[in-house]
């Protein structure tokens, strides 16, 4: 059963056609906005949808406790505006347009002021999900702070919708920066990388620092004091928001990025590194690209996931198994016994079927 | 079940470690029952683990009779989690103390379990780095039982709790196998073990190397002493310094009883006829610590604080968190006991829970002292009372049970950063349903599926609730069975 997009799905709802499917041994697939891009090995066979759209209320946004409840369609830039409304934001999200709340959640997308304030799953309080076979599970807490029970949030957040459907979570937001500020150098890559790296030892806690084959962009929050341009840098707008066709998400230590960003720039290729995250985008157009740079990040100490992409960059997504993949397997199965939710997306679902 | 630990099965951890470092002698035996909280159980045989090796060693053998094993740091859990029952093994990870790797560029740092929290922060001083999360035992309390609890402290305000400066660790499993889940490089693909290990309280298998996250320090610190007259005030202060859009990097508040009994312990000038004293730290760049200690300097002149006093170096900034690190210490000079708690509510309900918690105290006659991290709405109740009294001790813990009802009914948490330990578990339905329970323990499992690890903590017994049927046309909003 297709649920059509922009439905009011109720939770009560989505517990029922999941434990349906499970039983039917149906395949489903989640959907949110769209913005996601492809990820996962490529699906075959038919998948039910299931579409988050119409689960897009705010439940509460309490501001004098820096605190949101919404519901995981909630659409990211409605949720921004609604926020910035009373002075705040939720600083940890990047701002992909069409993107919901739990389509950031699922894949664990962290912003690019991630040096300063730390990744998205940071910012998860309490999660709701709808398990693969229908039950409702809230594990977290409302409150900013909270170990009451299993850290069930942090396996749901980046999951890739393999254990269930995000219906609602609580965020913990940050008041909106008064002032910021963007500066931007040009010239070659191990120039700049150095002198990203010299931002990053004298300025106290920068929000962002990008590098990419030519430019280097820092972004800075604080008080007027405070924004003035790093030396060997002059004001400028934020970067474009760095997108391809086929994308690789590298993660290496943060002290190897430097290095491997100009090991990129004399292969040609394009990329943007987060410097000190150790986070770096990278376009491939082809599978030898892709292993390529899966080999350079795994010499550095990482890792380096397909994020976007047709389908033939898509049969190794991940790379080398991580330790640790009988667990994982476990996990899924406790989530989500009959493994209908989203094929392919879950790193253990066997190469192959179906 | 009460587990027997055998002279044959003594042999075998002997066989590993030496007969040195396996504590089976009655006496050896009684100090490893017991932690820093109100409870005792009963210790199997104590081992004390130097390598991963051994660990790995002595869980196999644990695998192979089939005992249950609790992970042991320095023992200072607040909430029973360290505390074996039924006969136990213990096996202590205390003696693996030592910083393995500095990454100053990263930064990170690969340590063993037994490193204790300050000696890592005084280790990476001199690169200008510190290990953000500060519990108040810090002197005292290691990494692994910070990973186990997921600690926080004052300055976890801004900086965040234990999960966030924990990049990876290497962990023995209930059956002997060693994985190492995460590390330096930043989102590993799948999913993230690491997350969920931090706080799992030795319930999953046991941390035998910790990669964490490091931080450099704040150019410029400042740190603030303000009185109150009224706890309400204080509440107020706190409330208006969050909603102004400043987050101090720390925000702490002692009521005046606590205050009149640290004062009269370390002698920090501390008024004595405050009702409240909020303890609030801005730090970052001069220009940012300027701008911030304004905002929170006039909130609370508006809110009615009597004083306010700047520390004028480190060592009157010294001073003022010995003042509120040594307040659980403190509260010897009260009464010979206390039973502590960690509920965290919404900041904005603050006030009216403590005025709740007040009348608790004197209902049930008892002395209830305030200490907390009022930033994050983190309260800690502490009950003096002396043990040796059946009668107060019975309204002790009727007491206890009220304080959390009451945060529980204004949307609260069971625990902030203490965990759940021997001394939660049975309040855990009050904040998850039956469901949440059961995935909960499913997901344990995954880990541990015979049970062994730290066995009968943090969850209830019967939280597993096998397959459960049900029809979908019975279900209510919100719920669930």
């Amino acid at each position: 059963m297709d649920l059509d997009p922009g439905t009011h799905v109720d939770r009560v709802e989505l517990c029922r056609v999941l434990r349906a499917a499970s039983i039917a041994g149906r395949h489903v697939r989640i959907a949110g906005g769209g913005s996601g891009g492809h990820r996962g090995r490529r699906s075959h066979g038919h998948a039910d949808i299931v579409s988050t759209l119409g689960l897009d209320r705010t439940i509460s946004h309490e501001p004098a406790d820096l605190v949101a409840t919404v519901e995981a369609g909630v659409p990211v830039a409605r949720l921004q505006d609604e926020l910035a409304a009373h002075g705040q934001t939720w600083i940890h999200a990047p701002s992909i347009p069409g993107s919901t709340v739990g389509g950031l959640l699922s894949r664990a997308a962290s912003g690019h002021r991630r040096l300063r304030y730390g990744a998205l799953r940071d910012s998860v309080l309490q999660i709701v999900v709808v398990t693969g076979d229908g039950r409702l599970v809230s594990a977290g807490g409302k409150t900013v702070k909270g170990v009451a029970g299993y850290d069930i949030p942090r396996l749901v957040v980046g999951s890739n919708g393999a254990l269930g459907v995000i219906v609602e979570v609580t965020l913990k937001l940050w008041p909106m920066p008064r002032t910021s500020a963007w500066f931007t150098a040009r010239g070659g890559t191990a120039e700049l990388a150095d002198l990203g790296e010299a931002v990053r030892r004298s300025i106290h806690q920068p929000a962002s620092i990008l590098l990419g084959p030519d430019r280097l962009d820092v972004e800075l929050i604080g008080p007027d004091a405070d924004l003035l341009a790093p030396a060997g840098m002059t004001p400028d707008q934020a970067p474009p928001v760095f997108g391809a066709a086929g994308l690789l998400e590298i993660g290496v230590p943060a002290a190897a990025l430097p290095d491997l960003a100009v090991r990129l720039a004399r292969r040609e290729y394009a990329f943007q590194a987060q410097l000190g995250v150790g986070t770096c985008l990278a376009a491939i157009d082809d599978r030898s690209q892709r292993d390529e740079i899966r080999a350079m990040a795994i010499t550095a100490g990482g890792h380096a996931v397909v994020v976007d992409g047709p389908d033939d960059l898509r049969d190794d997504p991940w790379g080398p198994p991580p330790a640790g993949m009988e667990i994982m397997c476990r996990l899924k199965a406790a989530f989500d016994p009959a493994g209908i939710l989203n094929r392919g997306q879950f790193i253990g679902d066997p190469v192959g079927t179906r | 079940m009460r587990t027997v630990i055998t002279p044959s099965t003594i042999d075998r951890f002997r066989t590993i470690v030496g007969s040195e470092r396996v504590l089976a002698e009655t006496l050896e035996r009684l100090v490893y029952a017991k932690d820093a909280s109100m409870n005792q159980g009963e210790c199997g045989v104590a081992v004390l683990c130097e390598t991963t090796a051994e660990v790995a060693a002595c869980m196999r053998v644990a695998a192979d009779l089939g005992l249950p094993v609790v992970p042991r740091g320095s023992g200072t859990s607040l909430a029973g989690s360290a505390i074996p029952l039924d006969g136990s093994v213990v096996i202590s990870v205390a003696r693996m103390g030592r910083v393995l790797s500095v990454d100053a560029d990263t930064p990170c740092a690969w340590v063993e379990p037994g490193v204790l929290n300050l000696d890592l922060t005084a280790a990476v001083d001199h690169l200008g780095l510190h290990y953000a999360p500060d519990p108040s035992s810090q002197a005292a309390c290691s990494i692994g039982g910070n990973v186990g609890t997921n600690a926080g402290g004052p300055h976890c305000l801004a900086s965040g709790v234990t999960s966030q400066h924990i990049l990876g660790m290497e962990v023995v499993l209930p059956d002997g196998q060693v994985l190492t889940i995460g590390g330096p490089a930043p989102d590993p693909p799948g999913l993230d073990l690491r997350g969920f290990l931090v706080g799992a309280e030795g319930t999953l298998g046991i941390v035998t190397k910790v990669c964490v996250r490091l931080t450099r320090n704040p150019p410029v610190v400042r740190t603030l002493l303000v009185d109150f007259t009224s706890l309400t005030a204080a509440g107020a202060a706190v409330r208006d310094i969050i909603a102004k859009g400043v987050i101090p990097a720390a925000m702490e508040m002692m009521d005046r009883t606590m205050t009149r009994a640290v004062e009269a312990f370390v002698h920090a000038g501390l008024p004595l006829d405050a009702a409240a004293v909020l303890l609030v730290e801005v730090d970052g760049t001069a220009a940012q610590v300027a701008s911030d200690a304004d905002v929170v300097e006039a909130i609370c002149r508006e809110s009615g604080a009597s004083n306010i006093r700047v520390a004028v170096d480190e060592a009157e900034r010294a001073l003022f968190w010995k003042a509120r690190k040594n307040a659980f210490g403190a509260c010897a000079r009260i009464a010979p006991n206390y039973y502590l708690h960690d509920c965290v509510v919404p900041r904005t309900r603050l006030v009216e829970v403590l005025a709740a918690i007040e009348e608790i105290a004197s209902r049930n006659e008892l002395v209830i002292m305030n200490v907390f991290h009022a930033g994050d709405g983190n309260l800690h109740p502490l009950i003096s009372f002396d043990r040796r009294d059946d009668a107060q001790v019975t309204r002790v813990l009727r007491a206890g049970h009220e304080i959390i009802e009451v945060c529980m009914r204004v949307g609260g948490t069971l625990s902030g950063e203490h965990g759940i330990g021997m001394e939660k578990r049975d309040f855990m339905p009050m904040q998850f349903g039956v469901a949440d329970l059961d995935a909960q323990a499913r997901s344990r499992e995954a880990f541990d599926p015979e049970g062994r690890m730290n066995p009968r903590k943090v969850l209830p017994s019967g939280s597993k609730c096998g397959d459960l049927i049900f029809s979908p046309d019975d279900l209510p909003e919100g719920t669930w069975i």
